[in-house]
Formats: structure tokens, C-alpha cells, sequence
């Protein structure tokens, strides 16, 4: 049966986009960053995305089929009600996915390629995990057929969600009107999330709607005074795509070898975490640029000696 | 899997080699020149800000340093148009290999495995003991 995909519809529009902004860039009428290399490996994740989402799709449609069967509610796909309805959950399920792909280990595993590019260019929203199945974050979403959404609706309003979430990859688009940067996720409120600025980091995490974020105390404005530096706390020092794809779960496993009464620790602490203290998480590097900070605006203390 | 399903694979791998050989073309990497002592410490500011650094040793092609910072070595290399930034036991740095001009080292790291140097000599004869 041939159902309404809005990723596989949207791909032609992704490539054009790409081609447009990289000639636009090189005519000097955009700010966008390309190198070749980055551009492969993202595109290449991308693909293999694609591949990969094939081997835990056939788990991943039974478990929601069998959770629609045991619905509390027959929620009609034909009802506009239930669209604005599925909207909104889903959007607050991916704000929650997001987040927990960020603040603990084992997801961040799964998550961490999509941020591990230096850019922030188109190209970036297609570098996407290998791993997403395999780490089980697709659990969150079986509520919504529990609740009694079709699984094609919540796949439809995923893949929109993903798509809308392609536009914002970028840096040629500076500021949106007041309204929509109050209320959705823009190119602005994204870029924040990539950077790895200690200010930036774990900032919105919305998917559509930025306000969320605004409610659980995650938004952060860009501020011109302080440039997006993108990437992760520990850029990555190579192109090959399978580091780049299975990097931190190497970590992980080599971790959890060394140390494996800290198994619990090393997967479910959030990333940085370390037994001993000895590695940084991103509360540590806030915590410690705020206190540079504070100690950089404090009036110099006199000197003693001066006055003597 | 349907033929569909391998047609779309094909023609999605293709757009890939066009989209990468088009950015190869289209040369818009971020501007960056070689580095040089100040640019070396400002990059080893942003990676690991608040560190002393005791000494900088800057690579002669300007696509990397590596510091002394008390007992731990940090070093910073290049890759594409950006950088990537390790900290190591100075110790370790010490051990490095060091042949025909180029530094090669270790950073036991899955994601940033080694760091090439081009330097002049290691290990530096005022701060190896």
C-alpha cells in the first residue's frame, strides 16, 4: 500500500535547496560555509540513515501496531481536530525525544552525529543517525497510538516534523519576524543548538514549536554579541564516516569494559559524566564559564599593598 | 525491498556525488590561513579556556600546535576548514614518534585517533624533563 511520505516528497526539494544555497554562497549572496569533506560525510550519513531505519522498521511498526490495537480512544485521521491534536502531541514528544537524546549518554550515542559537523549549512539537517532503532528513543512515540492515533497519522506528522526541521539548518536566513521567532523553531533558535558555546549548550530542543522550550526552561536566545561556534565539546578529529557514526558507542563500550560496575553510570549518566569527576559534562562547562564569567566582570580588587 | 526501492537508492547516491562535487567547485570553506603563535593561542583559548599555557609549539605548515599546560599536553589539529582539540597526559605527548619532520600523536581517542605535527624537532629539549 503506498501511503503519504512527506520526507520521500520533500527530497527533491532538499537537494535543490542544497544546490541553490551552495551557488548563492559562492556568488557572495548568502553567509554559508561548504567544505567538500564535511558535505560528503553528512550526505553519506544521511543515505545511510535511510539504510539503516530499514532493519528497525519492522520492530518499530509492530510495536506501534500492537499498541493501536490496545487503544483508550478512537481518534478519527479525517477529524481536523485530530490533526491539530496529533500536532502538538508529537511536537511535545520530539521536544522530550530531543532533550533525553541530549542529557543521557546512551541517546546522545544515537544523536551525537547529527551535531558533530563544524557547519551549519543544509547539508547539517541530513546528517542524521545510524543508530536512532537501535537505541530505542522511538519508544516515546507509542504512547500517542496507546492513546489511540493511527500509526500512519503519527508517522505522517513525523515526517513533517522532519521536514519543517530541514529549513532551519542554516545561516542565510538571519532573523524571522517577531511573531514567528516567539512561537516557532527558526533558523535562529536552531543554530543555538548546534553551537557548542558553553552559554549554548542543551538549548532548544524543539522540534516545530519553539515554545516548549519557553516552558520548560530550555529556551536561549542567539545573541549577536556571542557567534554560534558549531560542533560538539570534543569536535571530531576524522572523516571516517563509521567513527563518525558509531564514535561515542566505541566510547561507551570501552568505558563500560574498563569501569563495568559503573555500566549504569557510563550509559544513563548524561554526556561528560565520568565516575571520578575527571571529565566535563555540559552542566560542568556552564557551571565554570559562568564563574569565569562573573570573575571577569568583578571590579578589580585593590591592591593592599597600594595603600600602604 | 522493491526495485523502486533500489532506483531511489541509486539516483539518492547520485545526488550526493553531484551535491559534494558541486561544494568541491563552489570553494566557500571557511577562511582560514595557516596558524601562527597568536592564532594558535587564541584557538587554544577557545578549546580549553582558563588553561595556562606554559609553551606553544606551532606545526611549520600552520595546521596545528600543540601546548604545555602544566602536566597535560594540548593539542590542537586541523581537519577540513575547522579544528579539533584533545588534551593529553604531557607524559604521553613526550612519547609521541617523531620521524622525518612530522609528529605523530596518540590521543587515544576513538573520534580524534592521532594528531600529525609538522614541527622542527621533539621532544623539546627545554621542557622534556
Amino acid at each position: 500500500m503506498k501511503t503519504f511520505d512527506p520526507v520521500t516528497l520533500a527530497t527533491p526539494l532538499f537537494i535543490l535547496t542544497i544546490i541553490l544555497e551552495i551557488l548563492l554562497a559562492r556568488l557572495g549572496k548568502v553567509r554559508a560555509y561548504y567544505e567538500a569533506k564535511d558535505t560528503a560525510v553528512s550526505l553519506a550519513m544521511g543515505l545511510g540513515s535511510t539504510m539503516a531505519g530499514l532493519l528497525t522498521a519492522g520492530v518499530v511498526g509492530t510495536a506501534t501496531l500492537w499498541a493501536y490495537q490496545h487503544r483508550l480512544f478512537d481518534i478519527p485521521m479525517t477529524a481536523v481536530w485530530a490533526w491539530v491534536a496529533i500536532f502538538l502531541a508529537e511536537d511535545l514528544t520530539y521536544y522530550w525525544f530531543h532533550r533525553l537524546s541530549h542529557e543521557r549518554r546512551i541517546w546522545w550515542a544515537a544523536h551525537v552525529n547529527h551535531h558533530s559537523s563544524q557547519h551549519y549549512n543544509l547539508s547539517t539537517a541530513l546528517r542524521q543517525t545510524w543508530t536512532g532503532g537501535l537505541a530505542g528513543t522511538w519508544l516515546l512515540w507509542i504512547p500517542l497510538a496507546l492513546l489511540g492515533f493511527p500509526p500512519a497519522m503519527i508517522a505522517i506528522q513525523q515526517g513533517i516534523s522532519l521536514v519543517y526541521q530541514y529549513w532551519i539548518h542554516t545561516e542565510t536566513i538571519r532573523r524571522l519576524p517577531a511573531w514567528i521567532e516567539a512561537v516557532f523553531n527558526t533558523p535562529s533558535h536552531h543554530r543555538v543548538h548546534h553551537a557548542r558555546n558553553p552559554r549554548y549548550l542543551d538549548k532548544n530542543y524543539a522540534g516545530i514549536l519553539i515554545i516548549w522550550d519557553r516552558m520548560f526552561g530550555t529556551f536561549q536566545p542567539e545573541l549577536d554579541e556571542e557567534p554560534c561556534r558549531y560542533g560538539i565539546v570534543k569536535n571530531l578529529g576524522t572523516f571516517n564516516i563509521l567513527r563518525v557514526a558509531f564514535h561515542e558507542w566505541m566510547g561507551i563500550a570501552q568505558d563500560i569494559a574498563r569501569q563495568p560496575r559503573h555500566a549504569l553510570g557510563w550509559l544513563f549518566g548524561p554526556p561528560g559524566w565520568s565516575p571520578d569527576g575527571s571529565r566535563q559534562t555540559s552542566a560542568m562547562l556552564k557551571a565554570e564559564w559562568e564563574a569565569q564569567r562573573r570573575q571577569a566582570a568583578e571590579p578589580a580588587t585593590p591592591e593592599l599593598d597600594a595603600a600602604a | 525491498m522493491d526495485k523502486a526501492y533500489f532506483v531511489q537508492l541509486f539516483a539518492s547516491g547520485a545526488a550526493v556525488a553531484l551535491l559534494v562535487g558541486l561544494a568541491a567547485w563552489a570553494r566557500i570553506a571557511k577562511p582560514h590561513g595557516p596558524l601562527d603563535e597568536g592564532k594558535a593561542r587564541a584557538l587554544l583559548e577557545a578549546e580549553f579556556p582558563g588553561r595556562r599555557l606554559d609553551a606553544v609549539w606551532v606545526a611549520s605548515d600552520g595546521n596545528g600546535a600543540l601546548a604545555k599546560s602544566g602536566g597535560l599536553a594540548l593539542v590542537i589539529c586541523r581537519l577540513g576548514d575547522g579544528y579539533a582539540g584533545r588534551q593529553i597526559p604531557w607524559a604521553q605527548a613526550l612519547q609521541a614518534s617523531f620521524r622525518k619532520g612530522q609528529l605523530c600523536v596518540d590521543l587515544a581517542d576513538v573520534s580524534a585517533p592521532k594528531a600529525f605535527l609538522n614541527l622542527p624537532s621533539w621532544p623539546p629539549k627545554d621542557l622534556a624533563a
